[in-house]
């Protein structure tokens, strides 16, 4: 009439059950390699010492088993069978022993540490930097496109009163070898008459060279050299007289002709742009 | 099937407040309703209002009823409750009982098994279908099986690190000549030679109706009468019927470097039931059965007593009983130190004679009956014990006494019960069990 209740005393924990949860087949992870069986480490806890620990450690009646999906799990002694690697392959010589306090070394280790981070993440930055510019200045205009924009021109090639054209940056450019006679009468301008009143030294770095964009700045049209009423240009489309200095003087054009920025780097040779 | 019907009733009753709680509820009546089947199923339900649910499939399939070419089939059979099934598989059952939040678990003594699941109210439809599942249409896939061996291992390892657990089964293994000498855990020798087929066989021949008993908690009884018309008839029929248990008296020793000598030292008793298992039982509290104050000396038993008197080293003694259904074993269990084992166990034996002899006065009995009643009734406080109880009724008996009927039964024993069941025991064929260095144990026929 006693049911298996009567089974398991409220105080003989090891007649009770053992139980673990279900965790699912065991599946080899290569087929056809053998996997070998390891031992079953388990825990050999003997703490039975005195009277009181042998209390109730005796069944009062046979066992019985219970395995359950979800149930209550046994008692598992992990600290005995998982085992701490040994990282001593990577640890740094002042920290090998354990028996030794890590506090001595702690500082040297820390400065060290941000010494070598802080470091590398100036370099880094500065990498970072070098390449960003690299590519986002690859964006800018070619090394050929750049070549363009200047023009080296050789002076002793211009004969006196000569005027020569050179295509540059698209338009023809003027240098025109002045004589003294044309230079002086230049200076002697009055600047009150002119439409666009420019002394001829302000357009000028080298008297004896005058270096103008040869487009009329009334329409566009490339002026006649050595023609005209002032012994400069004459711009044939509307009229536009320009003297040796490239001023406007007659004619329909507002303003003189654009002087670029040159630079003599010797005496034979100018770069113009 | 919505159960939840019945939880509403009990919150409408407990809405009549200003009741004193050392009152049961008038009106409220719990006792469990019982149906048989023609077919011999039994299912027992108590709707005790809980919000979790319980439900047992107990079946008369324990370790006794293996033969000698199964061996062992039924600690596979318990291992393999999560296998894949005719309805559901492995993983369906494993992923679906864990998404409800319950729990499928199986126990297995000599005489039964129990399939039991447990989950809140309104998962029930959820977890019964894995039940059946489990308990009926198991297909035991032969890689499946086969990977129960590893754990099959584990479980022996374990098992056998646990002294208690091996010289109970050594005691019963030396006890009987066959059924109840069959141990719960696999035989080394059978381990890799039980196989599927094995497993169907046993499962054939022992799940049948007639020896299946369906007990619910917080269950209607009407929804868990359905479920075990419609799926638990699978198998009619009463099944293989086991042969009886022959005692036989006989010795183990399990020699090792153990300090500490565990012994016990049994003879046959009543089967369960009969009026002579309560006597035993009553026995057992009056030799005394284990600690009743925590941390306490446990100088209350008569063993205890009589064992201090004849060593100062450490021990422990307690009175053993088991009984099955047709055979019992009754007798004395010890932990002792090597070398004071057989001052312990000649003790503890003189004084079972003392008893036998009639040295135990009224005031012994009375306390031996209220301790047993207090261990019973006890052991009925929980949802676990509550289903054992019923489950195990169900299936030995088909029906349901109460607790105030058992206890009843308990008053009834006389101290000439006790008397005469301790000279049983005295004059009974002893077996005896140990473990341990067993330099200074003596033999069975030297106590």
């Amino acid at each position: 009439m006693m049911s298996l209740a009567a089974r398991s005393g409220t105080f003989s924990p090891y007649m009770q059950a053992t139980a673990f949860t279900v965790a699912g087949p065991l599946k080899a992870l290569v087929p056809g390699v053998v996997v070998k069986e390891e031992k079953i480490l388990l825990n050999p806890k003997k703490h039975f010492l005195c009277r009181e620990s042998l209390n109730g450690q005796s069944p009062k009646t046979g066992h019985a088993v219970t395995v359950s999906i979800n149930g209550s799990a046994g008692i598992r002694f992990a600290h005995t069978d998982i085992r701490m690697p040994d990282f001593s392959d990577y640890r740094r010589s002042e920290v090998l022993d354990a028996n030794k306090s890590s506090q001595e070394s702690s500082e040297a280790r820390r400065a060290y540490s941000y010494l070598v981070t802080g470091a590398s993440t100036m370099v880094g930055i500065y990498t970072a930097k070098t390449v960003v510019t690299q590519f986002v200045s690859s964006m800018s205009a070619s090394a050929d496109v750049l070549a363009l924009s200047k023009i080296e021109i050789k002076l002793s090639d211009i004969p006196e009163g000569k005027n020569m054209t050179f295509k540059w940056r698209g338009k023809p450019l003027f240098v025109r070898h002045r004589t003294e006679k044309e230079i002086a009468t230049e200076a002697a301008v009055n600047i009150g008459e002119l439409r666009d009143p420019q002394h001829d030294k302000d357009r000028v770095i080298n008297p004896s060279w005058v270096i103008v964009l040869g487009v009329c700045t009334h329409l566009g049209c490339v002026p006649i050299a050595n023609a005209g009423d002032f012994g400069g240009y004459y711009c044939p489309c509307h009229g536009s007289h320009y003297d040796a200095s490239g001023r406007i003087r007659k004619g329909p054009a507002p303003l003189n002709l654009e002087v670029p920025y040159y630079e003599f780097p010797d005496d034979d040779t100018v770069v113009v742009g | 099937m919505k159960i939840g019907g019945g939880v509403g009733q009990l919150k409408t009753d407990m809405a009549v407040t200003g009741h004193p709680l050392e009152e049961p509820l008038a009106g409220l009546k719990l006792s469990p309703g019982v149906t048989k089947l023609p077919s011999g199923l039994v299912i027992t339900s108590l709707e005790n209002y809980s919000p979790a649910s319980k439900i047992g499939v107990f079946v008369k399939a324990g370790c006794r009823y293996e033969t000698s070419e199964n061996q062992g089939v039924t600690h596979l059979l318990r291992l393999a409750s999560n296998l894949t099934t005719k309805g559901a598989s492995a993983f369906k059952i494993c992923h679906g009982i864990e998404a409800v939040g319950g729990s499928l678990s199986v126990t297995s003594s000599r005489e039964s098994m129990i399939y039991t699941v447990d989950c809140l109210r309104d998962d029930i439809d959820t977890v019964m279908e894995y039940l059946i599942n489990v308990t009926t249409a198991p297909e035991f896939r032969p890689w499946e099986v086969s990977d129960l061996r590893p754990r099959v291992k584990t479980d022996k390892a374990q098992a056998a690190q646990n002294t208690q657990i091996a010289v109970v089964e050594a005691l019963h293994g030396a006890a009987y000549k066959n059924t109840l000498c069959n141990s719960l855990y696999c035989p080394d020798y059978m381990v890799d030679n039980i196989q599927s087929e094995h497993l169907h066989q046993f499962v054939q021949n022992h799940f049948t109706s007639a020896r299946m008993a369906l007990v619910g908690l917080g269950v209607d009884h009407a929804v868990l009468k359905q479920v075990g018309e419609q799926f638990l008839n699978i198998r009619s029929g009463a099944g293989t019927t086991g042969a009886k248990a022959l005692y036989r008296g006989g010795e183990s020793r399990l020699a090792s470097s153990s300090g500490l000598v565990h012994s016990a030292v049994v003879s046959q008793s009543a089967a369960v039931g009969s009026s002579e298992a309560l006597a035993f039982s009553v026995l057992q509290q009056v030799l005394g059965a284990g600690p009743h104050v925590k941390r306490g000396s446990n100088s209350s038993g008569k063993l205890v007593q009589a064992v201090a008197k004849a060593t100062a080293d450490p021990f422990d003694v307690t009175a053993f009983n088991a009984s099955y259904s047709d055979s019992g074993l009754f007798g004395f269990y010890t932990i002792s130190q090597a070398a004071a084992v057989g001052d312990v166990v000649k003790s503890a034996l003189a004084q079972v004679k003392a008893v036998a002899d009639g040295e135990i006065t009224a005031s012994d009995i009375t306390r031996a009956k209220l301790q047993l009643k207090g261990q019973f009734l006890m052991s009925l406080e929980t949802s676990e014990g509550l289903l054992e109880a019923l489950g195990t009724q169900a299936l030995t008996q088909g029906s349901y006494i109460s607790p105030e009927e058992i206890s009843k039964s308990i008053d009834n024993v006389s101290l000439a019960d006790v008397t005469n069941a301790a000279k049983k025991f005295m004059s009974g064929k002893k077996t005896m069990a140990s473990s341990g260095n067993l330099i200074k144990t003596p033999f069975v026929d030297e106590i």
